[in-house]
């Protein structure tokens, strides 16, 4: 078991629900409660990293940011470092590849909230905030906690993008699935399966966790 | 009289589109102004001007002594800022809240300390004490819809709008409703609005009557005629 | 706005991988020679190095990337020189071993092995041939070495349909073995490793068959105290033991 690519694992998987839940907590509520010309088409943009391969991210992600590029280059000498093969250039290619999994969930958890129900708000004499905190995240939560496991979940099963963009450093950007792969091109199957493993129990773990949840939510609801 | 003038509402609303409106009315306190009319007609986006949820085109809205909506000189304020108290056509109760958090949410310009004991009370004038701490879920349509006329009272509201307040219940809870709210408007002093497409609703509570219309400007006429 | 964010966090953690070993990349076919060599260049100079394996040309690529690599051991000699004429190594490095191609069958193939390859050229003839792996040409240099021995036994164009493509050596060498494949062209290095010789049969390609496979070695500009100790302690007499015991031959 390499523990260094675990906790790299863990750490993109926390790190990529932290960058993106704000944002698809702002934007699925946006696109939950407006209309506005062009919606259809903002809504495709969002699920384009579903269907998009993973090594078209990954090279998009080389061409604009490595070394060889001027933004590359003028990163590396704002920061120190180039953004791909370093774990903030995986986080980054991450973020970008879960944004379907986190914003379309919770748009779907703030369009299950009636809009009735946000007028009442409004009428009862509670400020947006105040609605947006008492009314509907609690409403919504269901839909943000979704998205935060589908995304976590779905990061622990990157491979094509990390081993592009991560450049299988370790303790850096060898995850857990990179891991695996790089222990049987060792002829280690040992480790191999001992990692394969845990992924498999992580993402049945958590698949039972997102049933459990969703009928407990739906018990409460009646 | 000065009191009196405070406590009046007062709508002037111009639209072309989408739902074409002419209206010049007021609506004094103790007064039940039944807004009559078949779906469409735009009943229901009058009540949300006046609870500004709508923004019509050219309105002039006035409240409790106050400007609400002035598109003249831009003047707005948002729902949250208008002393109005609204029940909706399906109740908008807050699923996750009993009846007595559904009340406690519209208490916030009550101090903490006196809110619970004013929700009770509010649930009380509605005959509701005993199912307090159900879910909406756990109600029927007549007890929900006592909760979110006891969740409107408890703004302590300048305004009291009712969209189609009888339209999902029956005949008997509907009699008795209706004798609730004819009861309330006794004690409450202010101006009470009602959108309703049947009849009987106009008959049984209404001191006047507007009816939308298209042809002219509606005004609101004394009812019975 | 994810841009902004992900460079927050940049300039937050950027201090924390100056801890780390220096990291340095070697051509798959080191896998087991260079795991050894490392260990015991801790056990010698107690300090360690982290090794990344992986096809010469996908770590030429990774480095000119900026990829943050202190020590580069390629498979040949055009990689390293790449890199030199791109500013990028601190001088030209030197060859630090010369890798062997080997055919290897697993137990039960219909492959018969021989350094003439003609065992090769009857289970083609036969009709029966399966798949035959070797290193992709354009990344690896043992597959380039593979196609030109192939080429020179004049069955390359009758083995094309049937080769699977392994992205580094080591790939080659598991497609060959696993009895996926009926063989393949692997690295003498990897099949000498553990494990390997209860798994099939190999001959050794002699040496005239292909370009040498002189494997060059070179100093990143960035490369740290413990890079360059590690750089020397790969032409010492301990690691040229090692490497001659894992099939290389070693410049004197």
């Amino acid at each position: 078991m390499d523990w260094a690519a675990l906790r790299v694992s863990l750490w993109l998987g926390a790190g990529t629900i932290a960058i993106l839940l704000p944002v698809g907590i702002w934007f699925g509520r946006l696109l939950a409660i407006h209309q506005f010309r062009g919606k259809v088409l903002v809504e495709a943009l969002v699920t384009v990293p579903l269907v998009l391969p993973p090594t078209v991210l990954g090279f998009y992600l080389l061409v604009m940011f490595g070394a060889r590029s001027p933004l590359g280059q003028a990163f590396q000498s704002l920061v120190g470092q180039t953004l791909p093969f370093s774990f903030e250039g995986l986080l980054l290619a991450s973020a970008i590849a879960n944004i379907p999994f986190v914003v379309q969930p919770i748009q779907r958890g703030f369009e299950a909230i009636p809009s009735d129900v946000r007028d009442a708000a409004a009428c009862c004499g509670l400020t947006p905030w105040q609605r947006f905190t008492r009314i509907e995240i609690p409403l919504a939560w269901p839909g943000i906690l979704t998205a935060a496991i589908l995304a976590f979940a779905h990061t622990l099963g990157e491979f094509g993008v990390v081993l592009m963009v991560g450049g299988n450093l370790p303790g850096e950007t060898r995850t857990l699935s990179v891991a695996i792969y790089d222990r049987m091109q060792a002829f280690d199957d040992r480790s191999a399966g001992v990692m394969a493993a845990t992924l498999l129990v992580i993402a049945v773990g958590t698949l039972m966790l997102t049933t459990t949840l969703s009928r407990r939510v739906g018990v409460r609801r009646g | 009289m000065c009191d009196v003038a405070d406590r009046r509402l007062s709508v002037r609303i111009l639209q072309r589109s989408p739902i074409p409106l002419d209206l010049d009315f007021t609506c004094d306190p103790g007064d039940v102004l039944a807004i009559f009319g078949p779906s469409g007609s735009g009943k229901s986006t009058i009540l949300r001007s006046i609870a500004g949820l709508y923004r019509p085109e050219h309105a002039t809205i006035r409240a409790d002594g106050e400007m609400w909506s002035n598109t003249a000189s831009k003047a707005f304020a948002p729902p949250h800022r208008r002393a109005v108290g609204m029940v909706f056509q399906e109740y908008a109760l807050f699923p996750h809240l009993t009846a007595l958090g559904n009340v406690m949410t519209a208490l916030g310009h009550r101090p903490s300390a006196e809110r619970r004991s004013r929700a009770e009370e509010l649930l009380g004038l509605v005959h509701l004490s005993d199912h307090q701490d159900r879910r909406p879920h756990q109600l029927s349509g007549g007890e929900r819809q006592r909760v979110a006329l006891a969740r409107a009272l408890a703004r302590e509201p300048a305004v009291l709008l009712l969209d189609e307040p009888f339209a999902a219940v029956d005949r008997t809870v509907r009699r008795r409703l209706q004798d609730e709210i004819d009861e309330l408007r006794r004690t409450l002093e202010i101006p009470l609005l009602l959108v309703t497409h049947d009849f009987d609703d106009v008959v049984r509570l209404a001191t006047h009557l507007l009816i939308p219309t298209t042809a002219a400007r509606s005004r609101a006429a004394r009812w019975p005629i | 706005m994810l841009l902004v964010a992900t460079t927050v966090v940049v300039g937050t953690g950027a201090g924390v991988s100056a801890q780390r070993p220096p990291t340095v990349a070697a051509a798959a076919n080191l896998n087991f020679a260079l795991t050894e060599i490392a260990n015991q260049f801790k056990v010698d100079r107690g300090t360690s190095v982290e090794v990344v394996f992986g096809a010469s040309g996908t770590l030429t690529r990774q480095i000119q990337d900026g990829a943050p690599f202190e020590l580069f051991l390629a498979a040949d000699e055009e990689f390293p020189n790449q890199l030199a004429k791109a500013g990028l190594t601190r001088d030209a490095g030197v060859v630090y071993a010369v890798g062997r191609l080997v055919i290897f069958a697993p137990n039960g193939s219909p492959l018969t092995v021989d350094e003439r390859l003609n065992g090769l050229a009857r289970v083609i003839k036969s009709g029966k041939a399966g798949r035959f792996a070797i290193a992709n040409p354009d990344v690896a240099p043992y597959g380039k070495a593979a196609e030109s021995v192939l080429r020179k036994r004049g069955l390359w164009d009758a083995i094309r349909p049937q080769l699977v493509l392994g992205d580094t050596i080591a790939q080659a060498a598991q497609f060959a073995t696993t009895g996926n494949a009926m063989g393949g062209l692997v690295a003498y290095s990897l099949v000498l490793g553990p494990g390997f010789a209860e798994r099939g049969k190999y001959a050794v390609i002699p040496e005239s068959d292909h370009r040498p496979l002189r494997q060059r070695m070179v100093l990143l500009k960035r490369a740290g105290a413990t890079a360059t100790q590690f750089y020397d302690y790969l032409q010492g007499k301990t690691a040229k033991a090692i490497l001659r015991k894992h099939g290389y031959g070693v410049p004197q």
